[in-house]
């Protein structure tokens, strides 16, 4: 079929900004899905390098080295544990017929800001400083030999993770507003109950995870 | 061909057909006529209902016409229904 060219029917620029700040314009469903799930398992296997653990809906932390199955599911619990509430959220609030696929892979897709926290948690430098801090506050690691070079990297990696975060949540809410079609107050408490909520659970089964 | 006017430049109120016209023979009738509810929309909502129709009424092909994804599609529709609604109430209540 042709494609229309009247752009009257939808305003849909597809700036550089649209891309970065609201992608689900343009992708979701299942495709959007299958490239969440693809970076949620690369996020995943790239921390595990680092052992990087995204032990929460928005938490990054360096930690102790675990299977490789321990960092898939810590992605998995973060993407259900906000998506599930969101969708009974969008059910109960929203007045359009909606579709679980979408809440799934548009809440998969959001997560992308954390790929690159993963890649950016790579340097061996930032590992160090965290292992630093974890002997100074637990007596289960060995103490660690610091250079001055570790805590600027420390300190440039966490301005980074922090920037990443805000992205992600900006994402989130993108894709909530887009894939319920909530807008305005109702939207934002709504969202603001569901992420907390999701960060307290994904925290508790993650713990479970380790027992 | 001129864009039919509904909304009055002077005050912003639905504007009603008084004249109609017969290319034809050039009959006029005069009467006070409700335009139908689909032209009390914007040019861009009649331009999108057109395309739905033409799409057998497929959100998801005209999703995949328009490179948008479907719930973008489908909330744009929700946003016509409400319009309508409101154009529809607006006519009840005159």
């Amino acid at each position: 079929m042709k494609e229309i060219k009247n752009s009257s029917i939808i305003v849909s620029r597809r700036g550089i900004s649209q891309r970065l700040f609201n992608p689900f314009r343009f992708v979701a469903g299942y495709k959007a899905m299958l490239l969440g799930l693809g970076i949620i398992l690369i996020s995943a296997f790239i921390g595990s390098l680092s052992n990087t653990h995204f032990d929460g809906v928005l938490d990054v932390h360096i930690g102790l080295e675990a299977p490789m199955w321990y960092f898939f599911a810590e992605g998995v619990i973060d993407w259900l544990s906000l998506t599930v509430p969101l969708f009974f959220f969008g059910l109960i609030v929203s007045s359009s017929a909606l579709r679980m696929i979408d809440v799934l892979g548009t809440q998969a897709l959001a997560r992308w800001p954390y790929l690159i926290t993963s890649i950016v948690m790579l340097p061996e430098a930032n590992r160090r400083f965290s292992m630093y801090l974890i002997s100074r506050f637990t007596s289960t690691a060995d103490s660690v030999a610091l250079k001055y070079a570790d805590l600027c990297i420390f300190i440039l990696v966490g301005i980074f993770a922090v920037l990443m975060a805000v992205w992600m949540v900006a994402l989130m809410y993108r894709a909530y507003a887009v894939s319920c079609n909530i807008k305005g107050a109702r939207a934002i408490i709504t969202f603001v109950v569901s992420i907390t909520g999701a960060e307290v659970l994904s925290k508790f089964l993650i713990l479970l995870l380790l027992q | 061909m001129k864009l039919l006017p509904t909304i009055c430049p002077a005050c912003n109120n639905q504007l009603k057909a008084k004249i109609l016209i017969c290319e034809h023979c050039q009959t006029e009738i005069q009467g006070e006529y409700e335009l139908p509810a689909l032209t009390k929309l914007p040019p861009e909502d009649q331009a999108f209902i057109l395309e739905f129709i033409k799409s057998s009424g497929s959100l998801k092909e005209m999703a995949r016409i328009l490179r948008l994804s479907y719930p973008t599609v489908r909330n744009r529709l929700d946003e016509i229904i409400e319009h309508l609604k409101h154009a529809e109430s607006s006519q009840e209540n005159s």
